[in-house]
């Protein structure tokens, strides 16, 4: 909005300042930066706070020389234990993977917004991608333990239930963004409403929801590591049992056995994800066929001969996962009866031994970790992103070493840097904040990259003209251009940086998971219903406020 | 004896303000083929619509092969579907499927439940679909992907897929319209030819008048949503059709408007329309 100039008569006599359209921004506009310019300041302190400066680092590195004189070597779990550990881990983290992946095709088709049925089936579906996203794993796990005891069904229900979230959410994305033009066709030559998403819509979106449900299975894989510590059977159990009983070079070995497992299925899925990307178009050449009959033997061309043996393949993976879980079935059956008696133990919800002060203490702490993390990833990865961006690096060679860098950072497990980083320098939330905000360097930087080379080129090109440097360049056309999309870019990670957050203190690292790990481990179930409900409010409330900061920077 | 297999009386459609279609009357007997022609938003895909029961009447009455369509639901609107063809403009087929299971899409109505993948359809089918494509001379791209195809071949496709519900009827909005000239040319012929063979009904609307004069055996020409010609090709000659237009237009801005449309659409069939579909389809 812009006001207009004075009055003539008075323009001659007054200066340009005067006379010049005063800017007036929206009110919406102006609550959002103060918004922004408070969230700095509490960063600011929260980095303060939680003690982060270089001489702290520095002392750190003194208790991590002192801790491996102390552990001497690193020791692993005998081979055939590590192989039957590292099968579960596996088979326990894809089969609940798988069933999200399943679960979130009626969702999404409910939740998008061309296929719903109704506004109260979209509303219905849209509050369970939510709360499911908003409720931490390990939480569903420290219940699931309580109704199946033994087994690898906790794990499974806990990563599954967990991870409908994300996947129906994106799903239901891809499904709103769809050509309607086939599904239209299928419509006109009289399919029903079932064949016209299986027919219509599904091929479009098939793609898009493989790659997701890849993406997912990583993370499932890393966070896996932090349902071992609530009781779910695996590598991670292995590792807090370890841990818990002062066995230091056992636990280490179990971290860097998942560390390498993290960072090969990572290689395995974007390999996964590139092939079906590119190999998804080759296509056979015309048929030699002449005859109708003939035809109808589709020819084994390379293409075919790859997609049937690699369709074989993945199923055979997804069944020896589910067999190598094995599901004691009848439990689904038995544990209907066992969930009144726990559900009342969970309720009403209280602080028990603890104060309000003491728990929004820490609740707090695990805003400052998240908050502080994310400035520190932030200015990380401006600079690195902005070096790995076509339109600001200063030759090829600088933008592919950049890009190199945050892909490997990428293929960090930050849980497992945090255990590992806590566990070393033996200190709490400083360490955690560190392993986070580490972590999200190599997602950011990408992402700030990809914008930066994004802003237009015109704006760039008249400020060189007029004999700028590189430096004047980028500060006068490239970053402000960019910067709607990285204010985008650092809401998004502060939103990932709470959920992250909120676990980190069963691991170690500070906040108000320390107190949901020893409520779960005390049997105090009513405090454990309060925690959660606080870590709800609090996500929900940084989703959307993220939201509504996306929104209003755009 | 010739019986209507379209019968469309006082057919009003109204979008929030605009009224699409007014008063709309229209008989059409088995085996006839019959042009829509008229300017862009003059209502030809609307009514084109109205007959397939992709779009209820505001009011009037639509008969379709002795049912009336605006008040079939679920099931036997999804049989009259199946025994009515449509082709498309920008020819909707599924980018990543194959060409045979996009034919094969068109058996959907006969069939029960959702299918995926071609193992899913039956063999019987399997062949039907393949012999459709041989008949649009596409036989030796069966496998390939719908995506991999020019957009002459994917219109082709688009027809075997119409075909493939064994239609009575086979209605298609502007065809030809994101083709070059010559895939025009032969996309009109197949059309023509498949109908002559198989007795079918059809509607095909176009905007081309000289396509529409050698095409079609009678021409009903729209302007505003309301039915102002309607007439054999036979012995009719372009300036007339011109002539007719001409009357109906009331102002000189409109007369000007549908000279410029005519023959901007005899001179060049727009062939930078079918890009869009073509991004679409790399996505
Ligand atoms: N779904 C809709 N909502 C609102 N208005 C519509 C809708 N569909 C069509 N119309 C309007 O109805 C009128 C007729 O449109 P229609 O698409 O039938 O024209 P057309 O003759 O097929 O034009 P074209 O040659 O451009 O395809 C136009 O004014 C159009 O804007
Ligand atoms: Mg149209």
């Amino acid at each position: 909005m812009t006001a207009l100039a004075p009055a003539p008569h008075a323009a001659t006599a007054a200066s340009v300042a005067e006379r010049a359209p005063k800017h007036r921004p929206s009110p919406e506009r102006i609550a959002a930066g103060l918004t922004l310019a408070a969230l700095v300041v509490a960063s600011l302190f929260a980095l303060n706070s939680l003690g982060i400066s270089l001489p702290s680092m520095l002392e750190s590195w003194s208790n991590a020389e002192r801790f491996f004189t102390r552990v001497g070597s690193i020791s692993f779990p005998e081979p055939l234990e590590l192989v039957q550990l590292t099968a579960l881990t596996l088979g326990i983290v894809v089969t609940g993977t798988l069933f999200a992946a399943i679960c979130s095709v009626p969702i999404a088709y409910l939740a998008a917004s061309n296929t719903t049925p109704g506004p109260g089936w979209r509303a219905a579906a849209r509050f369970i991608t939510v709360f499911t996203r908003a409720l931490p794993d390990v939480v569903l796990a420290m219940v699931f333990v309580l109704l199946f005891s033994l087994g690898s069904l906790p794990g499974i229900l806990a990563i599954g239930i967990h991870s409908i979230g994300m996947i129906s959410k994106l799903f239901a994305d891809a499904i709103e963004q769809i050509d309607e033009g086939p599904r239209r066709a299928v419509r006109a030559a009289g399919g029903s409403k079932l064949q016209e998403f299986t027919s219509g819509i599904l091929p479009q979106v098939l793609p898009s929801w493989v790659a997701t449900v890849l993406h997912r299975n990583d993370i499932n894989l890393r966070g896996s590591v932090v349902l071992g510590y609530v009781g779910v059977a695996g590598l991670g159990l292995e590792m807090s049992h370890a841990f818990k009983s002062l066995n230091y070079s056992l636990g280490l070995g179990v971290a860097i056995v998942m560390f390498a497992l993290c960072v090969l299925m990572e290689i395995i899925s974007s390999a996964v994800r590139r092939a079906m990307l590119h190999g998804g178009r080759a296509s056979g050449g015309p048929l030699a066929a002449t005859t109708v009959e003939a035809a109808a033997r589709r020819p084994w061309t390379g293409s075919r001969v790859r997609t049937t043996v690699w369709g074989w393949v993945t199923a055979a993976l997804l069944i020896g996962a589910i067999a190598v879980c094995n599901i004691q079935w009848g439990d689904l059956v038995t544990v209907w009866a066992k969930i009144p008696p726990v559900a009342a133990q969970f309720w009403p919800p209280s602080f028990g031994a603890y104060d309000w002060t003491r728990m929004s203490g820490a609740m707090l702490e695990t805003i400052a970790i998240a908050l502080a993390a994310a400035v520190l990833t932030l200015l990380a990865s401006i600079v690195i992103g902005s070096f790995a961006a076509r339109n600001v690096a200063p030759n090829p060679g600088t933008r592919a070493g950049a890009r190199f860098l945050l892909v490997g950072i990428r293929g960090v497990p930050e849980v497992i840097l945090a255990i590992v980083l806590i566990v070393i320098t033996g200190l709490g939330a400083q360490a955690g904040t560190l392993a986070l905000a580490f972590g999200g360097i190599g997602l950011a930087g990408k992402l700030i990259a990809d914008s930066l080379e994004e802003v237009k080129g015109g704006p760039e090109r008249a400020i060189t003209a007029t004999g700028a440097s590189r430096f004047q360049r980028y500060a006068a056309a490239t970053l402000p251009q960019g910067a709607p999309a990285i204010i985008g870019h650092s809401f998004y990670l502060l939103d990932t940086n709470i959920r992250a957050a909120t676990i980190l203190g069963i691991v170690g690292g500070g906040g108000i998971g320390y107190y949901l790990l020893n409520a779960g481990q005390g049997s105090n179930y009513g405090v454990v219903t309060a925690i959660v409900l606080m870590i709800l409010v609090t996500v929900l409330a940084v989703e959307g406020l993220a939201m509504w900061m996306r929104r209003v920077f755009r | 004896m010739p019986s209507p297999v379209i019968e469309v009386r006082d057919l009003d459609k109204r979008f929030d303000r605009t009224l699409a279609l007014q008063g709309v009357e229209l008989t059409i007997d088995r085996g006839e083929i019959v042009v829509l022609l008229g300017l862009s938003g003059s209502g030809k895909s609307t009514l084109l619509r109205h007959l397939d029961g992709l779009e209820t009447p505001t009011s009037g009455s639509v008969r379709v092969l002795g049912e009336e369509v605006p008040r079939l639901r679920g099931r036997r609107l999804r049989a009259l579907r199946g025994r009515v063809g449509f082709v498309f403009q920008q020819f909707e087929l599924v980018p990543s499927l194959t060409v045979l299971e996009n034919v094969l899409t068109g058996s959907l109505a006969r069939l029960r439940g959702p299918r995926l993948g071609l193992w899913s359809y039956p063999r019987r089918l399997k062949l039907a679909a393949l012999g459709h494509l041989d008949r649009v001379g596409l036989l030796d791209r069966a496998y390939q992907r719908a995506d991999t195809l020019s957009g002459g071949q994917q219109q082709r496709v688009a027809i075997a897929r119409a075909l493939m519900q064994e239609p009575e009827i086979l209605l298609a909005d502007e065809p030809v319209a994101s083709l070059d000239p010559e895939s025009s040319e032969q996309v009109m012929a197949l059309i023509r030819e498949i109908a002559m063979d198989a007795g079918l009904t059809v509607v095909c609307s176009l905007h081309q008048v000289d396509l529409a004069l050698a095409w079609g055996d009678r021409i009903v020409g729209l302007r505003g949503g309301r039915l102002v010609l309607d007439t054999p090709t036979e012995g009719l000659g372009k300036a007339e059709v011109m002539e007719i237009y001409g009357r109906v237009a009331t102002a000189t801005a409109e007369l000007e408007a549908i000279e410029t449309e005519l023959a901007d659409a005899s001179s060049e069939a727009s062939p930078e329309r079918a890009e869009p579909l073509a991004e679409g389809a790399g996505r």
